[in-house]
């Protein structure tokens, strides 16, 4: 679905004029997406400019993460630490030293980094100011700003407790500063003992995969157990399972293709009369097709039958399929909200209940991703049940993921914001043209732009993340 | 990690080099302008003959090595054998791996010796760059091809293909560029940014080259090259005698005058890169036992090669870097044991970037999986006898060029192990471990 002013904005007339004449229309910029699967060095040839602040933990994850990446760092620092050194030697990536306060060099830059692990007073936030304030001119358009800190429950010290959390403040006001640059902003918060596991999530965020997410707190765990990364990242998914719901249209036809790009064969579910569609796009990608309503009360264990006697065990599942039946409480009947509540969440529990028994069909050191909604999360008018069932959905992520961890198995949500999607397009336009603009980014997603997230999401390697919601939402200015 | 597999040749049927020969190396579109790969690999092969000349039946097989290859008769080594008037039942092959051809249609041929396949072969490569066949765009022949082979043609077809053809300037032939098929980047830039990424600087790399220049002239004028190179007749019935593009009096002030070439504050320019060459060179290798009977003095033997890859967008020509340490480990031997080092020089760039790499822990740590790096290269020991900036790089060739050269070497200065290094296009990497044999 083409966005007019998103098209429009490319062109630099139209930019000029809508300035010149101070016109009130927003010229949101083309998110810079990326064209193939997963690639050895997402970064190669972009600049990084990168900070450590005081008493920073994470340069020896840092330096050797942007190399291999391809990315050539610009460190700002009175000495060049030696994990740069040495990644730029191994790597030939060699860093290039800014002394601080001094004039960013010429030349824009990708990614803006800032280590604040080690942050822990008010007054030491000021390193933030003193870091991000000059190096903003040189950032290129849809570039990255990344704040890196330790989670703040994790911090004893009230005051340290304060530094840390005055970070997502931070980057949630940074992101809706550098949307109309297409540019995004993430505060990670990477718990002690789980620095190995900040690597990919580095990758992923500074990637065009992440066009569309900003604003967002990650917070990385040692919590589901896995082994360090190793090879070159490329084909992440390759021979592994994934089961899809709602995998015929939208979000989930854009996301079939994605993982089926990353190696995954993709077992994709949707109901019995979207057939059609559903075998359209699982012949496309090579997947396999099940035509089930997921409501139904055998639906669990004729989807664990069916993986034991096709698959024996799936890697991950993603339950993608979720209805809308909107009215205002008053006039809500209830079978609209026994439907949505059913759909959205009554099934996302049974299915997983079924897969993972005993033998039920989830493999160990696997991933269960499930669609919440920002909408949801924040409330909306004529929402109350699909409401409901969204911030249940996050509720349940968060209980569920302490009760798999140990089995190795990463439990998230997905909260998406407005996706140029069947559903959106049914909205009244002038609603639709609000919905789109009142996002940071100024745009609406595209459905691979949430399909991105949940792919990486199913990594074997995305780990470190579990019983999290994380918006996809561009920034939207309302709620979650 | 360390896998020795094997500690020395001691194999029963070890392949031994007993000698060979080259044409001389000259720049392209030059004296060699009417001899192609074919004619240039047919001379060294009769030169290498002439030198050691066998019974006519003794010899089993060609193995060749060429890179640009001519497209009617891609098996160069086989036209080579029929040229020369060889035995019929001389049959022969041609192996391409970029620019460590050469060193692959040896290691073909080891193979084939120490199998048991065969007992003496021929092993060379040669390339012309001057008779690279200009190539008609792949639109052309989909677009003609069904026209000209699928049956009667009327006006009619011949008018519409013409409009598919259209427009004009995609279906002109195109020059052939040593550019990599999958990033589109001239090798050259490749280099540019591999000094970039590995902080090689201008002066560094021309002080190389000069070097290179100057070793390989003492050798020339030593006589070091009479070995190897063999006169060769061109087509006027001129001679050509020596090696045409080492230049003895050149300096690192006369190099610093060149612009650079692939980007405008670039490092890599005409004089510190390798020239475009057309050459051929040609070496014979037999089992041990063979040898003896036939009565020729062994030189050198093969304790180990070893093969790389990396992706050709980042690093591209940086494969010896990976490849050398490999062939050291399958040898059971370290660095400081070769006694002489000989590396393609394709780039000043590039053989500078390579012996950082090797210097470094942190690459042995990252890109090795080795606790210590790998070691410093001393320069009186790496291509004693300058090396392709100075000699020239006809691609096929460079390989057993370099195989005669380190054989030649080891037993001129009485020393033990050789180890060869390569890098070629696609990113390859390609090395090797001699010793001396008798």
């Amino acid at each position: 679905m083409s966005d007019l002013l998103v098209d429009l904005s490319t062109q630099a007339w139209f930019r000029q004029t809508v300035k010149r004449l101070g016109l009130p229309l927003p010229t949101p910029e083309k998110l810079r997406r990326p064209k193939g699967p997963v690639s050895a060095r997402p970064l190669d040839d972009r600049r990084v400019a990168v900070a450590l602040g005081t008493d920073a933990a994470l340069a020896d994850q840092l330096a050797p993460a942007l190399a291999r990446a391809g990315a050539s760092p610009r460190v700002v620092a009175d000495a060049l630490p030696a994990a740069f050194v040495a990644a730029g030697e191994a790597y030939g990536r060699p860093a290039t030293l800014v002394a601080p306060g001094a004039e960013p060099p010429e030349g824009s830059v990708h990614g803006l980094i800032f280590d604040a692990t080690g942050l822990s007073t008010p007054a030491s936030l000021t390193e933030l100011h003193g870091f991000f304030q000059p190096w903003l001119a040189r950032m290129g358009r849809c570039g990255r700003a990344l704040v890196i800190g330790r989670p703040p429950a994790s911090l004893n010290d009230p005051a340290a407790a304060a530094s840390a959390a005055a970070l997502e403040g931070f980057v949630r006001s940074l992101a809706k500063e550098l949307g109309r640059k297409g540019a995004t902003a993430h505060v990670v918060y990477v718990a002690k003992g789980a620095e190995d596991r900040l690597e990919p999530l580095l990758r992923f965020l500074l990637s065009d995969r992440a066009a569309f997410l900003t604003g967002q707190p990650w917070t990385l765990s040692a919590a589901v157990p896995r082994d360090p990364r190793h090879g070159d990242g490329v084909a992440p998914l390759a021979g592994l399972n994934v089961v899809l719901t709602g995998a015929a249209r939208g979000i989930g036809e854009a996301t079939a293709h994605l993982l089926a790009g990353e190696g995954a064969h993709v077992i994709g579910i949707d109901r019995p009369g979207d057939e059609g569609p559903l075998a359209e796009v699982m012949r496309a990608v090579g997947g396999t097709p099940l035509a089930l309503d997921i409501t139904d009360p055998d639906a669990p264990t004729t989807l664990s039958a069916f993986i034991a006697e096709r698959f024996g065990t799936v890697h991950a599942v993603i339950h993608n399929a979720g209805i809308t039946r909107d009215k205002t409480l008053a006039r809500m009947k209830a079978e609209h909200w026994d439907q949505t509540v059913a759909v959205n969440l009554g099934a996302v529990v049974a299915l997983n209940t079924a897969l993972l028994a005993t033998g039920g069909g989830l493999a160990d050191g696997g991933a269960i991703v499930c669609l919440s909604s920002v909408a949801g999360l924040a409330g909306n008018v004529g929402q109350t049940n699909y409401a409901a069932s969204k911030a249940g959905v996050a509720g349940y992520v968060r209980a569920l993921a302490v009760q798999v961890a140990a089995r190795g198995i990463a439990v998230n949500a997905v909260a998406p914001g407005f996706i140029e999607t069947r559903m959106t397009a049914a909205i009244p336009a002038v609603t639709r043209e609000v919905g789109r603009r009142l996002s940071a980014l100024g745009q609406g997603g595209e459905p691979s732009d949430v399909g991105q997230l949940l792919t990486w999401l199913v990594q074997p390697e995305s780990a470190g993340l579990t019983g999290q919601v994380v918006r996809a939402c561009g920034g939207m200015f309302i709620g979650a | 990690m360390a896998t020795r597999k094997r500690a020395t040749t001691s194999s029963a049927r070890r392949a031994v080099v007993v000698g060979g020969a080259r044409t001389p190396f000259v720049k392209a579109f030059k004296d060699y302008l009417h001899l192609d790969t074919i004619d240039l690999g047919a001379a060294a092969v009769k030169a290498l003959l002439a030198r050691h000349p066998l019974p006519r039946e003794a010899l089993d097989a060609v193995v060749w090595g060429g890179v640009i290859l001519p497209g009617a008769s891609p098996n160069v080594g086989r036209e080579i054998v029929l040229d020369l008037n060889l035995p019929h039942s001389v049959e022969a092959r041609t192996v391409t791996r970029a620019c460590a051809s050469g060193l692959q249609a040896i290691a073909d041929a080891v193979a084939s010796i120490e199998r048991g396949e065969a007992d003496v072969v021929i092993a060379g490569g040669s390339d012309s760059t001057s008779n690279a066949e200009l190539k008609l765009p792949q639109k052309v022949v989909r677009t003609l091809g069904p026209v000209l082979m699928g049956g009667k043609a009327k006006p009619l077809d011949y008018l519409q293909v013409l409009a598919q053809l259209a427009p004009f300037h995609d279906i002109l032939p195109r020059m052939p560029r040593i550019a990599e098929r999958t990033t589109g980047e001239v090798m050259g830039e490749a280099a540019e940014r591999m000094a970039t990424r590995n902080g090689i600087s201008r002066e560094a790399q021309d002080a190389f080259a000069v070097r290179s220049h100057h070793r390989a002239a003492a050798a020339q004028a030593a006589g070091h090259f009479d070995d190897e190179v063999a006169p060769i007749e061109v087509s006027s019935g001129r001679m050509v005698y020596a090696d045409g593009l080492i230049r003895a009096e050149t300096s690192e002030a006369a190099m610093a005058k060149l612009r650079p070439v692939f980007s405008r504050d670039g490092t890599i320019t005409a004089a510190n890169a390798s020239p475009l060459t057309d050459g051929a060179a040609a070496v014979l290798l037999m089992t041990e036992e063979k040898a003896r009977d036939l009565g020729f003095t062994p030189l050198a033997a093969f304790r180990s090669f070893a093969w790389s890859g990396v992706d050709p967008a980042d690093q591209l020509l940086m494969g010896p870097a990976l490849a050398m340490p490999k062939a050291l480990e399958r040898a059971g031997l370290t660095l400081a044991d070769a006694d002489l080092v000989d590396m393609h020089e394709a780039f000043a760039a590039q053989v500078l970037s390579v012996l950082k790499m090797l210097e470094s822990d942190a690459f042995a740590r990252e890109r090795l999986g080795r606790d210590k790096a790998v070691g410093a290269i001393d320069p009186e020991r790496l291509n004693v006898n300058g090396g392709s900036l100075a000699i020239g790089h006809p691609f096929g060739a460079t390989g057993a060029r370099m195989v005669l050269t380190v054989a030649n070497a080891l037993a001129r200065r009485d020393k033990n192990i050789g180890l060869l290094g390569i890098c070629a296009a696609g990113g390859l990497g390609a090395a090797a471990v001699m010793e001396r044999v008798g």
